[in-house]
């Protein structure tokens, strides 16, 4: 564990010792290195105990995925920030890429922790570095109201769960993973063992989104550059979902009522996203309304704590993350060209871009889950283990798979078919970074068909 | 200011707070309160502005009210129970007028009405002592009472972390904000006191660390105003760096020291079965993080507009003695996981 953390932490002093001529190749270069090697957790023994112990650190399979996407993501952040950040002071960049680092060495620790204050910690941990992506370097007014948006709606939830784990701390003693699943719990008042139950999941209802609480992720997705939103889309969501998946195991038995509201909020809001979707015009809002859309799935199949829905649940997070940031880089291709969110003002790119065209219709075409991407793999898990929760879902996660048809198709259509607009003068053919970027985004989801066990959780 | 009378102000200062410290009889303690304001009057009235007379002047009637307070509960104490001295204060009544009393003389809410009033009129380095060096005599008198009854303490301190917050929403005025957050930081420590009087001294050490950075951060630029702050980056570009990191650090987010301490809290409230009592400390703090989000992003997270590259200020090689701001700046930002070996050395 630590043969991957500590190059992460040095690579903050590298970052502020390289002389600006090599700042961005030796990031790139190193991170990747580190992506790499990270790859060693998936050859884990493919069992449902621990692996690369040591005290305070360790990983399983559920957190192995979510972890080896975290150092991959950083590589990716680094190409993509590249080009909009030449223009600044290199002390800036210098910055801006350490943010990036320290956000990678928060993310390996709250995945890693193996205990729930530590996960606690480095969860809260990471909203720093994400705040200042959002407001420093985002480019509109609104980035402000982005910030202060997603800073407090993650606080509100989380500081009740703070509460809820020091009072699961006085009474059981120790909060390890380890020890937790085989600890006898005992609460005698039910009412405040629902509220209890109510402040452990509520922070990562917020941060998934559920979505009745999902207010702060459109801003908070479509005002940060594209390193900003590919970090949120890909890692931070699934943040919340992983926290789910660990502390519902301890919240057991009142679960079975207890959840009922959720995931029908959470199903709800898988059409209601998808309908929203379909009706904007703004293209990084499409994509984080998909997000929620897609977490919205997650988090009722995570609620009903079948086997099946688990690994269903972690198949999707990985695929979703892979495909989100995917198609937020595609949209910051449009965005460097034009310099504008709004998708009709971008539209034809298939004659213009040809080569960037393909990108689209594999992003597009792993959003609506097309079989044999891991999307679907993890979509149909999930459905199938809620038919089998009750069979009324079916209507609701049926008709949610064909919204997100719509809207994927939806966009692909806006910006990739039809006739050039007038106003589009002279679009920059596409770099081979860009190129490079959405390969190594879309080349590990195509692989990943292949092997789908390492992505199984704990079935496996 | 003359030197002489100078450095016998401020040792008066040290004087008064040393007396409460070392006194086991109520007078002697009131009598280094009393030392303490009457040094401090001059000191915040030196530069002769109105402003800061009536700064002076409010903070002597606040101060000379509350004395008087605890002069009379300290009195009717030792007349009721024939005790004087600070640790045997039984009698329910009195001590809560004693609480009371110095709870006004630190600014807590509902008696926190003349603090941002006064922190405003004053110069940053007074402002300075008068959120730390006076906070100390009647906190370390408050942790000798010992009340039977915690009660008092909670209400005291819920409402102080509540006003502390809800009261720096409007402000502009940097010295009005420092106030506001000295009175929910204060909140926090009486909260804790009579559950765990460790944990408070914890929270003032950590409270002074931070208001220290945050003081020497807003004094090397003399800012006053959020418009002030601004243009930090044009003067000490270091400063926008790390002075967010001292302001998440007041507000209690994690990694950063300032979460500290409010952990802890939680823990000591959690044990002690206020679970509902530390869910909503926690959640009234938010209000203060607002405002000290709002500072960062005047400070660092946005470019105001100003002059053009050209015609920078000059940046002059000014004589800054920066060390201590440097280790409390430090201490303020890395000391988090470092808190298993402070927790080992707290029963002290």
């Amino acid at each position: 564990m630590l043969k991957i953390l500590l190059p992460s932490i040095l690579l903050l002093p590298s970052t502020w010792l390289i002389s600006p001529k090599y700042l961005w190749t030796t990031t790139l270069s190193y991170s990747l290195l580190i992506a790499s090697a990270s790859l060693m957790w998936l050859a884990a023994p493919a069992e449902t105990g621990w692996s690369f112990l040591n005290c305070l650190m360790a990983s399983d399979p559920v957190s192995t995925p979510l972890l080896v996407l975290t150092c991959w993501l950083l590589p990716l952040m680094i190409l993509a920030s590249q080009n909009h950040l030449m223009l600044e002071p290199t002390n800036r960049q210098r910055t801006f890429i350490s943010l990036l680092i320290s956000l990678q060495i928060f993310l390996i620790l709250a995945f890693s922790a193996t205990e729930l204050i530590m996960f606690y910690i480095m969860f809260e941990a990471t909203l720093i570095p994400t705040l200042i992506i959002i407001t420093r370097w985002g480019n509109q007014m609104e980035r402000l109201n982005a910030g202060t948006y997603f800073l407090f709606y993650t606080l509100a939830g989380s500081l009740p769960l703070l509460i809820a784990l020091l009072l699961l701390q006085n009474s059981t003693g120790t909060l390890s993973f380890f020890t937790i699943p085989y600890l006898p719990l005992t609460c005698s008042d039910p009412w405040a063992h629902k509220i209890w139950w109510t402040a452990c999941l509520l922070a990562f209802l917020v941060k998934m989104p559920l979505y009745g609480a999902h207010l702060w992720l459109p801003k908070a997705h479509v005002e940060p550059p594209i390193a900003g939103s590919m970090v949120l889309a890909a890692v931070l969501l699934k943040l919340g979902g992983y926290g789910m998946m660990r502390i519902l195991i301890i919240l057991d038995p009142i679960s079975k009522e207890l959840s009922y509201p959720f995931i029908i909020l959470a199903l709800w809001g898988v059409i209601m996203t998808g309908s929203i979707c379909l009706r904007q015009t703004d293209l990084k809002a499409l994509i984080a309304y998909s997000s929620v859309s897609h977490m919205g799935l997650v988090a009722a199949a995570i609620l009903i704590q079948t086997p099946w829905a688990f690994t269903g649940a972690l198949i999707l997070m990985i695929a979703h993350g892979l495909t989100s940031s995917a198609l937020f880089c595609l949209a910051n291709t449009n965005y460097e060209r034009t310099h504008s969110r709004t998708m009709l003002l971008a539209r034809g790119l298939q004659t213009l871009l040809p080569l960037t065209a393909v990108w689209w219709f594999i992003a597009t075409l792993a959003n609506l889950a097309l079989p044999p991407l891991p999307n679907l793999m993890g979509e149909l898990m999930i459905i199938t283990s809620l038919f089998k929760w009750s069979m009324w879902t079916l209507i609701l996660t049926g008709l949610g798979t064909l919204i997100t048809a719509g809207y994927s198709l939806y966009m692909f259509l806006t910006t990739q078919h039809g006739p050039i607009p007038n106003h589009l003068i002279s679009i920059n053919p596409p770099h081979s970074r860009e190129h490079l970027l959405l390969t190594l985004h879309l080349l590990p989801l195509l692989l990943l068909i292949l092997k789908p066990e390492l992505l199984w959780g704990w079935s496996a | 200011m003359a030197p002489p009378i100078y450095s016998a102000l401020i040792i008066s200062l040290g004087l008064g707070t040393t007396m409460t410290f070392a006194s086991t009889h109520w007078y002697l303690a009131w009598m280094g309160i009393e030392i303490n304001t009457l040094a401090i009057i001059p000191l915040m009235s030196q530069n002769h502005i109105p402003r800061a007379t009536e700064a002076s002047t409010k903070y002597f009637f606040a101060q000379a009210t509350a004395s008087a307070t605890l002069l009379f509960a300290s009195i009717s104490n030792a007349f009721l129970t024939g005790e004087w001295d600070i640790l045997q204060t039984p009698n329910t009544l009195t001590s809560s007028l004693i609480t009371l009393a110095l709870a006004m003389k630190i600014g807590l809410a509902p008696l926190h009405s003349w603090m941002p009033e006064v922190m405003q009129g004053l110069s940053l380095l007074n402002g300075l002592i008068l959120s730390t060096w006076q906070k100390l005599a009647p906190l370390y008198l408050i942790y000798q009472i010992q009340p039977t009854n915690s009660n008092i303490f909670i209400i005291l301190g819920l409402l102080s972390i509540i006003v502390g917050g809800w009261g720096g929403f409007n402000q502009v005025q940097l010295r009005k904000i420092l106030a506001y957050s000295s009175i929910a930081h204060l909140g926090w420590m009486i909260l804790i006191i009579s559950f765990s009087p460790p944990l408070a001294l914890l929270t003032i050490l950590i409270y002074l660390l931070m208001t220290f950075s945050l003081f020497s951060s807003f004094m090397l630029t003399r800012a006053t105003h959020i418009n002030s702050l601004a243009t930090t980056w044009a003067k000490i570009p270091i400063l926008t760096m790390s002075t967010p990191l001292i302001l998440l650090s007041l507000g209690g987010l994690p990694p950063l020291t300032g979460f500290m301490p409010k952990w802890l809290i939680l823990q000591e409230l959690t044990k002690q079965d206020l679970a509902p009592i530390a869910t909503l400390a926690a959640l009234s703090s938010l209000f203060s993080l607002y405002f000290y989000l709002r500072l960062s992003y005047a400070m660092t997270l946005t470019m105001p507009p100003n002059n053009p590259a050209g015609t920078l200020p000059w940046r002059l090689n000014q004589q800054h003695n920066t060390t201590l701001m440097a280790l409390t700046t430090t201490s303020t930002i890395c000391l988090l996981p470092v808190t298993p070996a402070i927790t080992a050395l707290l029963p002290l």
